[in-house]
């Protein structure tokens, strides 16, 4: 039973960092990238690359693993919301970003391959280890950090005010002499290089796998909503339970339904509380 | 009213070119690669009401279209079931999954919706192979064909098209009427729509259950046409290639989706380099028309087309007197000039801001 | 002795010979219906190497009766769809005389009634039983062993040789491992033995820790995985390792296929594994069986001196061409009737991977006795060792 809850509880944490991740991105855009889940993805790809492949220090691999989730960050903003921003077309970016996420995912199974490789050993530490293994703790720990992390830096920060001032009203802020563009391409390079870290840290969970974007993609936004949109700590809830009752789900039902149980959380959610468990209340658009 | 003649008689050389296809394509290949735009075509015309008319983003209708082809290998194979009785309850079929999908997501903003039906293809696949007993699990069930006179290739191919051309025609008149407008209101602005009088959810509810019932439809000639269906043949990508066969074809028109439809299956059958690239050339096609062609290469051609021959563009959409618009609001700054041609809306969205 | 250099010339002499009547007659087309990208691509490029390399050596040699091989291999990314379409493309488009493929029962579950439509010979390579019905599909011709071939070879050994009596089956939900887990669970009711477990997973799933731990606490004292996917074959032995369970793995031939050595967490983790092999590439004393060790040494050369991939693969390539190739020149034609009535009575036809002999009530090819079973971890030149009885 213990090992179900560990278990639940790593992969909950990958779920809750493509929470954040969205969070990040949406504060200063209100956009939804699909391209959430696939910067994870580039984590594990390119750190397993890096530190496997190519041989480099596990120091420098977590460096060039997290600059490439940043960089991909800053592309979807440069060609997949800044242009589309200015449109005022609410359906554009779904539409952009997600041409953006299938031309990656279709990219990367093209070089990397479609089978899940294993992620390189970070720490040294017998296989034998069970659940003190760090493939179920370095995701945990890492999400935590991240999760504090953010706050400290919205809090205490100056940019992290700006980031709090262009989330809660741009123009506003615009009108206060925010520079809301380069506000929200930051936005979009740190939820980038949030992705590749916690993509990295779970690396040895979640396998260096090409199609695993879409899944976080999805089960991220579940995580999301349910926590609540906008909330950080909502994500972190949200994450944790939809980890578990996976878990769950899998012990007593067999792998089967995973999905289907995962959206009926979801509808639940959206049903009774659709601002989700810890989100503010939207104001209906007019 | 000149110009009303050429344009029948076009259509009918058109109509009469499909009909006697079997005749001229001189190959059994070609002739399956029209089927299997025909029956993609089935599931897309209704699609296109909910993607290019209500502006529901639906990425998932691969699930609808596995639910009609299993329906068909189930209810004309293992139950025996006469398969052109078959066909139509698919279409039931189809359209009661689309309300139990449309039901409670419909009333999500776009990027839940869009993320609802991704979901819901991904439990249909689950469900298709958690089910063994009634869709063979990953084995698969083989579907049988219709009987004769469909029962050749060409048989099919006619059956097919009569069916394609009964979907179109029937969409073809709901965006012409009054349905049509609702419709296109509800796409750009559902709270303007709903305050002149539009239940915007029952028009959304219904478009979707429409939608649902063609996917049932294609589905099964779909998987006549397969002669073999696993949980395989229905990858999210083919939900994906459906919903970029719309967006660039061009939202809101009927032709634009039926030649991206044709285009994009056809192109990587013929181009192989193409079919090496797959879904990422779906993707790649989709970027490119979104940056520069939001309206879709359909309505590209057809503003075209009508500057050629002179005549005044016509559209079923309500659109703004943009020359006029443009000169009242004298663009504060290069930006608006900028987007002006592309996009017309948003124009005056950011000039009024 | 044959050495490559000396081939060579003689395929060069035999070229400028055979070029003349070959020009006079219509080449034989062949389509090769291959998923060389995808999932399961591993198969499909080393039986390419053995498809290319019959094919080449055929036409070196002047061809079939002076008319040329020519192939046409169509990528069909491991899916079903594509396979359609393309076969449709290699049957109607570029009137190809047989077809060879696909590679996975999946793909070959949705084509082989398509080429049968079309009357022409199919040389079947996937191992679902459901492939081969003589009445159904009159023109399609199993080379490679069926399903229940492997399994039966698996089960012995399991139950005869390591007398083991509690099994846990683990299937991959795709169309191989459903059929195959399904199948296995039968055969092993038949010789009296139930299950203690048994359940599909996804080929990409990467934790497989609850599987495992449900296996070792149902008191399974043999896992037999019937999967062909390469990378949770791996995570099964791994899952093994990490919970220092000592049982024995007895499977598929995806058991030893070269990749898992670097998708192992350790070395070790690969012993105790073993899996239904062929005896055409298993060593007995270190030496192969003498067509299969001609092979290696003609393909080695082209390689690059090494082989690095399954080679009973490379193997069942090379023989699906030739097989074409003896009925053809048995029947002096390609016409596809005198095609059926010359297999169906070819008995003992020597390939590399298999003798064959097929009959009218019976398309499998392929016969009991060359299926053993090898040693997972002792790979050399895409050969094994047999297991110790």
């Amino acid at each position: 039973m213990l090992a179900v809850i560990v278990s639940g509880l790593a992969i909950g944490a990958v779920y809750a960092a493509t929470a954040l991740a969205y969070n990040v991105m949406y504060s200063t855009s209100k956009v939804l990238s699909v391209t959430t889940g696939h910067l994870c993805m580039l984590g594990g790809v390119f750190g397993a690359w890096f530190i496997a492949g190519l041989g480099l220090p596990a120091g420098l691999g977590l460096l060039g693993a997290v600059l490439v989730g940043a960089a991909f960050g800053g592309i979807t903003e440069v060609v997949g919301v800044r242009r589309v921003l200015a449109r005022s077309d609410e359906h554009l970016w779904l539409l952009s970003t997600l041409a953006l996420a299938t031309m990656l995912q279709q990219a990367v199974g093209l070089w990397w391959g479609t089978e899940p490789k294993p992620f390189p050993r970070l720490i040294p530490q017998d296989f034998s280890a069970g659940l003190l293994d760090q493939k179920y703790w370095l995701p945990i720990l890492t999400v935590l950090a991240m999760t504090a992390g953010l706050e400290a830096f919205y809090r205490l920060t100056l940019w992290g005010k700006l980031f709090q001032a262009t989330s809660e009203d741009a123009f506003a802020a615009r009108a206060r002499g925010i520079p809301t563009d380069r506000v929200r391409s930051a936005s979009y390079l740190l939820a980038g290089a949030l992705g590749g870290l916690a993509g990295f840290a779970a690396g040895q969970l979640t396998f260096a796998f090409f199609a695993l974007g879409l899944t976080l993609t999805l089960n991220g936004f579940i995580a999301l909503a349910v926590g609540g949109l906008g909330s950080n700590l909502g994500a972190l809830v949200g994450g944790a339970g939809l980890g578990l009752l996976s878990a769950f789900a899998t012990y007593w039902f067999g792998g089967e339904y995973q999905q289907t149980i995962a959206v009926g959380l979801l509808m639940l959610v959206l049903l009774v509380r659709p601002e989700g468990l810890l989100g503010a209340r939207r104001v209906r658009p007019v | 009213m000149a110009a009303r003649a050429p344009r029948l008689g076009l259509a009918l050389l058109v109509a009469l070119a499909l009909a006697s296809l079997p005749y001229w394509s001189g190959d059994l290949y070609r002739l399956h690669l029209v089927s299997l735009i025909g029956a993609y075509w089935v599931l897309v015309a209704g699609l296109n009401l909910v993607v290019g008319f209500t502006g529901q983003l639906s990425i998932g209708h691969v699930g609808l279209l596995a639910v009609g082809a299993y329906g068909f290998a189930i209810l004309a194979g293992t139950l025996g079931l006469p398969p052109l009785l078959a066909l139509p309850l698919c279409g039931v079929l189809g359209g009661a999954a689309g309300l139990l999908l449309g039901l409670p997501s419909l009333r999500l903003p776009g990027f839940y919706f869009a993320m609802a039906t991704m979901a819901f293809a991904l439990i249909v696949t689950e469900l298709s192979l958690a089910w063994g007993g009634l869709t063979g699990g990953g084995t698969g069930l083989s579907v049988p064909g219709f009987p004769a006179p469909f029962d050749t290739p060409s048989g099919q191919y006619w059956l097919i098209l009569a069916v394609a051309a009964a979907v179109t025609a029937l969409t073809w008149n709901v965006a012409r009427l009054m349905w049509g407008r609702a419709l296109v209101a509800v796409r750009d602005s559902e709270v303007a729509a709903a305050s002149v009088g539009v239940n915007v959810f029952r028009v959304k509810l219904t478009v979707f259950v429409f939608s649902g019932v063609t996917a049932g439809l294609g589905g099964a000639l779909f998987a006549a046409l397969q002669t073999y269906i696993t949980p395989d043949t229905f990858v999210f990508d083919i939900g994906l290639f459906f919903f970029v066969c719309i967006i660039i074809g061009g939202r809101g028109t009927i032709l634009g989706p039926l030649i991206g439809t044709a285009a994009l299956t056809a192109l990587p059958e013929l181009v192989a380099p193409l079919a090496r690239l797959g879904t990422f050339f779906y993707g790649l096609a989709l970027l490119v028309v979104v940056l520069l062609v939001p309206e879709g290469i359909g309505r590209l051609v057809a503003v075209l087309v009508a500057r050629v021959s002179g005549e005044p563009h016509r559209s079923h959409e309500v659109r703004p007197d943009l020359a006029r618009l443009r000169q009242a609001l004298a663009p504060p700054d290069g930006t608006a000039a900028d987007a002006a041609p592309a996009a017309p809306a948003p124009l005056a969205a950011q000039a009024l801001r | 002795m044959r050495s490559p250099a000396w081939l060579r010339a003689l395929g060069l002499c035999a070229l400028a010979l055979g070029a003349g009547s070959a020009r006079a007659q219509e080449p034989i087309r062949i389509g090769w219906l291959s998923s060389l990208t995808g999932p399961l691509s591993s198969a499909a490029i080393a039986e390419n190497q053995g498809v290319q390399f019959a094919v080449d050596e055929i036409n070196r040699a002047g061809g079939i009766d002076g008319r040329r091989l020519e192939l046409l291999t169509r990528d069909t990314a491991g899916e079903p769809t594509k396979a359609v379409n393309l076969a449709q493309q290699l049957l109607f488009s570029d009137k190809v005389q047989f077809i060879i493929g696909p590679v996975n029962s999946g793909e070959s579950l949705a084509t082989v009634p398509v080429v049968a439509r079309a009357n022409i010979p199919n040389i079947v390579i996937g191992t679902i039983d459901e492939l081969i019905d003589p009445k159904k599909y009159p023109l399609a011709f199993r080379a490679i062993n069926t399903n229940r071939q492997w399994i039966e070879g698996g089960n012995a050994y399991a139950l005869d040789v390591l007398k083991r009596r509690k099994v846990a089956v683990i299937g991959d939900t795709s169309g191989y491992g459903t059929s195959s887990a399904k199948t296995a669970a039968a055969l092993l009711e038949q010789a009296g033995v139930k299950p203690v477990y048994s359940v599909l997973v996804d080929a990409n799933k990467t934790d497989l820790t609850d599987e495992m731990t449900k296996a070792r606490a149902s008191g399974a004292d043999v896992v037999m995985p019937w999967t062909a996917a390469t990378g949770l074959m791996a995570r099964i032995l791994n899952t093994r390792g990490n919970m220092g369970w000592d049982v024995p793995v007895v499977g598929h031939p995806a058991v030893m296929a070269l990749p898992i050595r670097e998708l192992l967490n350790k070395p070790e983790y690969w012993q105790n594994a073993f899996s239904a092999g062929y005896q055409s590439t298993t060593y007995v004393d270190g030496k192969l069986p003498p067509r299969t060790q001609a092979l290696i040494d003609a393909l080695k050369p082209a390689l690059g001196g090494k082989i690095d991939f399954t080679f009973w693969w490379v193997a069942l390539g090379y023989d699906t061409v030739k097989i074409i190739e003896h009925a053809v020149r048995t029947a002096g034609s390609t016409d596809p009737q005198k095609f059926k009535a010359v297999l169906e009575s070819t008995r003992d036809f020597p390939g590399v991977y298999a003798s064959y002999a097929w009959s009218p009530q019976d398309h499998n090819g392929f016969p009991d006795r060359n299926i053993v079973v090898d040693v997972a971890n002792t790979f050399r030149d895409g050969c094994y060792d047999a297991a110790p009885r």
